[in-house]
């Protein structure tokens, strides 16, 4: 197994101006977010709707480009990829699968079309080979009988197939990474696993790279092999799932714990005692940890000065100022804030 | 909180605990006429007791909403009920007229719909829309009723000045919970809830949902909560009812339900909530998806999926595949409509 | 115009059915029109004037345009359907073969005012930019030119007067209006996951736009067909009729404006007038009819008000009838 990463994400941010006539204010989407994909792991990316998550997402699929940072595939600079050869060539390594599955898929063309495409565009295999190619395909995807399900067009099936159907397309290319963005979400409950094991098993088989972006905690620690865990744009923690969902260091992390249900307890006895506060990202947010207003750690330090991404154990990075403190920062505890 | 409530001024509450507020029996709701017709309801029976919640749990088009709909008397064309009768408080509603059952709704039941956060009017403050619902229902002037709105938007935990604010000024989650306070505006002696929380953040969710229960304790009002989110329902419901292409297939106490599954269904969606805490064990969730009500499959309609449908034993094959399972109690509180259960093979 | 919301997105006319097998296989776009009552009686209109416009030539004498002093001014008759002009055309020949003209120019220059406006409006939309900025700039010209008076000025310098000059001249003044509104579509579509995937899988921008969003957009793209079609109809018709057209063809409009140059209703004389004029109106009640079914049947909203205008008059007739009936109990 090849340790280099094929993706490397350094300082990522993107920003995106609001309308004022006077004072250009915008929305900072994704800010400073830093991580790597390695093959062959599942890196959850977690976070509530509007934390910036999706956005990441939509930022290493080239379909936005970064305000600042930088993505390193393979070594090279994204941002330095224009001609069309060299495009191709990061979307034949780069695939990305959406959470609707009814939007995904253009309901004129059959399933055939949708697989045909990417093979012809990057000749994955010669003319002759396309149908073969399509039918193996469908059924690494588990749509059986493939020659059926490819002569269908999108709305004769079931969102579970539908959603299948992207994930064939998606790996129609031997791609190295996979940005499944919230890719369960819109299914019924029975169907998500089969989906969750289906990306399990091709991370096993084709020791692809996936990010899996998700606000739902439990089905991340079913599959994935690290977490970051984002809010309002930047990501606060991070570090392999089973350590970070045992014991969690930063607030929100802990927060997003205690209020997810889990099926394995049963009452919840603890009641959360926080004050109200959103997850989105902020507009022209002053400096200072974003979380502040929630916190019930907070110290005077945390309004003053943005907590830094820091390795408080080896692999766990968490950014505050309190759980994870820069070293010589002093944190001493003054009165909690009310 | 408390002191809140007791400010709230309300018709002192006589409710024997207990006893039967809403009683479903063989409901049947079709959608259509003739040849094309679905029947999204089939004879369901369920019960609420006055104070406690039932959850109502199934995955997309098994009917839930529906049942909610039928019992609130609000089913739109195409439809329509074509059997059983819904008791409130022992009286049925089929057959009320028009009147009676506009006073029914919201004094004794209300209801807070799917993606309600979107049901508010967006050009009318948020006061004057509690200030519309009261005086649809009760004769009450227009101060007293912004003075109640004010005390029940502190109740749901909304500062009491943003009686005054427009929909837009608020989050969604506290559009959820003015949705939710206007629901509980009159005093209704049941409250469904169909999805309340869905498009919300797993925080803002615990939130509401804690609130609720506070509510529920302080004013004794029943709850029947509907939604996909099984996992959910554990924490919160007492008893909990699994609904499957258009039936009950299974109903207990939410603890009993949890460490005794028996429908395979129920036992399937078990298992596709993966767990935050203990073991990782592999889940396999349920293969297929839910039958088309068109045509639904002879004899059990989960016999398609269900891990336990073998032909390799015909006399039981044959029961599953040309005989509805009817709902039995198995144990105290427990029923199951299930032929391996029946048969003790399960 | 109004009720074709741009940004409306279900279009149940695009995703393809399936028939049973044995049944004739209708393509699903034109079973949902012939469903529509408006879309089917439009159809069936068309239908009509474009069998009459097949087989012209079978039903009309040799030279329509001949003078024959001895059949002047006739009222219709057996021998000549329509009647005769001031010189002693056959009424009914020019108006059959007028029919060929008339759904020639329209269907070409529908063809290519909506070719352009779908190929520059939804390119436009999808690359954004400075190509979108370049195309609203030549869009914005082509809009500000006030299409009757151009085409007047037009005409009367153009020695070539030919059907060439006419379709080409109409295409020119009609596709802007479209192009904005297919614009309008195809932004709201460009977002769409489904593009998204597309643009991810390495698709070109050509081919996004004509296999991806194009597609999606038919029910709107044709209606901008029948919209610059029935336009293009009346404005010939127009310009003909005012004389600025080639008086040598066979047209609608050419019979009209003998007929108000020889003053014939003056005379009395009422067929030279009625018989193209009703042709014209009849073509384009029917593609008018066949726009509103395509508006209905892309808007499914407008498909519930019908509904409810349906039960309404059926709860009328209903309320009427039974009042009738109890009177006539009554009166027994």
């Amino acid at each position: 197994m090849s340790t280099a990463a094929p993706l490397e994400v350094r300082n990522l941010t993107k920003r995106f101006p609001l309308g004022g006539t006077l004072h250009r204010a915008s929305v900072h989407a994704v800010d400073d977010v830093s991580f790597e994909l390695r093959p062959g792991t599942i890196t959850a990316l977690v976070g509530e709707s509007g934390s910036g998550k999706s956005t990441v997402a939509r930022l290493l699929a080239r379909l936005y480009s970064p305000t600042a940072g930088t993505v390193l595939f393979e070594g090279g600079d994204l941002s330095a990829v224009r001609r069309r050869r060299d495009v191709l060539h990061y979307r034949s390594h780069v695939q990305i699968i959406f959470q609707d599955p009814f939007a995904s898929l253009n309901p004129v063309k059959t399933v055939r079309y949708h697989l045909e495409r990417p093979l012809r565009i990057h000749h994955i295999v010669p003319h002759d080979q396309l149908e073969e190619r399509v039918h193996e395909l469908l059924q690494d995807a588990g749509l059986v009988p493939p020659a059926e399900i490819a002569a269908k067009y999108p709305h004769e099936l079931s969102g579970g197939q539908r959603q299948r159907v992207a994930i064939a397309r998606a790996l129609a290319v031997e791609p190295k990474v996979v940005l499944a963005d919230e890719p369960t979400s819109m299914l019924d409950v029975s169907i998500r696993i089969g989906i969750l094991n289906l990306m399990l098993k091709l991370k096993e088989e084709h020791e692809i790279a996936f990010l899996y972006v998700t606000h739902d905690l439990a089905s991340a620690r079913y599959i994935a092999d690290d977490i970051l865990v984002m809010y309002a744009g930047q990501i606060v923690e991070r570090g392999p799932a089973e350590e970070v969902l045992a014991e969690p260091l930063h607030p929100y992390t802990r927060l997003l714990l205690s209020a997810a249900p889990d099926s394995a307890v049963g009452l919840k006895a603890t009641r959360i005692e926080q004050r109200r506060g959103l997850a989105a990202a902020a507009v022209d947010p002053p400096e200072g940890c974003r979380f502040v207003g929630r916190c019930p750690l907070a110290v005077a330090v945390c309004s003053e000065l943005t907590p830094a991404l820091i390795e408080a154990h080896p692999g766990r990075a968490a950014r505050c100022h309190v759980t994870a403190p820069a070293p010589g920062l002093s944190t001493t505890p003054i009165e909690r804030k009310s | 909180m408390t002191s809140a409530a007791r400010q709230v001024e309300t018709a002192p509450m006589t409710r024997v605990a207990g006893e039967a507020l809403l009683e479903l029996r063989h409901l049947t709701v079709e959608y259509g006429f003739g040849g094309s017709r679905v029947r999204a309801v089939d004879g369901v029976d369920l019960e609420i007791r006055a104070g406690e919640i039932v959850g109502l749990a199934g995955e997309s088009g098994c009917g839930k909403t529906t049942v909610a709909n039928a019992a609130m008397q609000i089913l739109r064309p195409p439809a329509h009920l074509t059997g059983g009768s819904i008791l409130f408080q022992g009286e049925d509603l089929v057959g009320k007229s028009v009147e009676e059952l506009r006073r029914f709704r919201w004094r004794n039941v209300s209801m807070v719909f799917q993606s309600a956060m979107n049901a508010l009017n967006p050009v009318m403050r948020v006061g004057d829309q509690f200030v519309d619902t009261m005086r649809a229902h009760e004769r009450i002037d227009r101060r007293r009723a912004l003075r109640r709105a004010a005390e029940l938007l502190e109740l749901v935990g909304i500062d009491r000045s943003r009686v005054r604010a427009y929909p837009h000024e608020l989050s969604g989650g506290m559009r959820q919970r003015v949705i939710i306070a206007i629901a509980l505006s009159l005093n209704p002696e049941l409250l469904i809830l169909d999805e309340p929380t869905t498009a919300l953040d797993v925080v803002v969710q615990r939130e509401i949902l804690q609130q609720i229960e506070a509510l529920k304790r302080d004013f004794g009002f029943a709850v029947l909560f509907i939604t996909h989110d099984l996992s959910l329902l554990l924490e919160f419901a007492d008893r909990i009812a699994i609904m499957y292409a258009g039936e009950i297939v299974e109903s207990a106490p939410a603890a009993l339900l949890a460490a005794d599954p028996r429908h395979p269904y129920t036992q399937g969606l078990l298992q596709s909530f993966p767990p935050l805490s203990g073991p990782k064990l592999p889940l396999t969730g349920i293969p297929g998806s839910p039958p088309d009500l068109r045509n639904p499959p002879a004899g059990c309609r989960f016999h398609p999926r269900c891990p336990h449908c073998l032909p390799e034993r015909p006399g039981l094959y044959l029961r599953q595949t040309a005989e509805r399972p009817r709902l039995r109690e198995i144990q105290a509180g427990h029923q199951v409509a299930c032929h391996l259960v029946e048969e003790g093979v399960a | 115009m109004a009720q074709l919301d741009p940004i409306a997105l279900d279009l149940p006319a695009a995703a393809p059915r399936r028939h049973a097998r044995g049944r004739l296989q209708v393509p699903g776009w034109l079973a949902l029109l012939l469903r529509n009552p408006k879309s089917r009686l439009g159809l069936i209109m068309i239908g009509f004037i474009v069998i009459v416009a097949l087989i012209a030539p079978l039903i009309s004498v040799a030279h329509p345009n001949d003078f024959n002093i001895l059949a002047i001014r006739q009222a219709p008759s057996w021998h000549h359907l329509f009647g005769t002009t001031d010189q002693g055309s056959d009424i009914f020949s020019q108006v059959v073969l007028g029919a060929r003209r008339s759904l020639l120019l329209g269907a070409a220059a529908g063809l290519l005012a909506t070719a352009l406006a779908a190929l520059l409006g939804i390119t436009a939309a999808y690359s954004g930019g400075i190509v979108d900025e370049g195309i609203n700039f030549l869009t914005n010209i082509f809009l500000t030119i006030p299409p009757i008076p151009l085409l007047v000025v037009v005409s009367s310098y153009l020695k070539d007067r030919g059907m060439g000059t006419m379709i080409l001249v109409l295409a020119l003044v009609l596709w802007a209006f479209e192009a904005r509104i297919l614009r309008g579509q195809a932004l709201s579509l460009k977002n769409r996951d489904f593009v998204l995937a597309a643009k991810s899988a390495g698709e070109p921008t050509w081919r996004i736009v004509l296999s991806e969003l194009m597609p999606n957009m038919i029910s709107r793209i044709a209606a901008a067909f029948v919209l610059v079609f029935y336009i293009a109809l009346l404005t010939d018709a127009g310009l003909e009729f005012l004389g600025l057209g080639d008086m040598a063809k066979t047209s609608w409009g050419v019979t009209l404006y003998w007929a108000q140059t020889n003053s014939t209703v003056l005379q009395g004389e009422w067929w030279p007038f009625f018989f193209p004029g009703a042709a014209l109106a009849f073509t384009v009640l029917g593609l008018v009819l066949v726009l509103a079914g395509i508006d209905e049947v892309s808007n499914p909203r407008l498909r519930a008000e019908r509904a409810r205008r349906r039960l309404m008059r059926g709860l009328l007739v209903a309320f009427v009838g039974g009042r009738a009936f109890a009177r006539t109990e009554k009166a027994s």
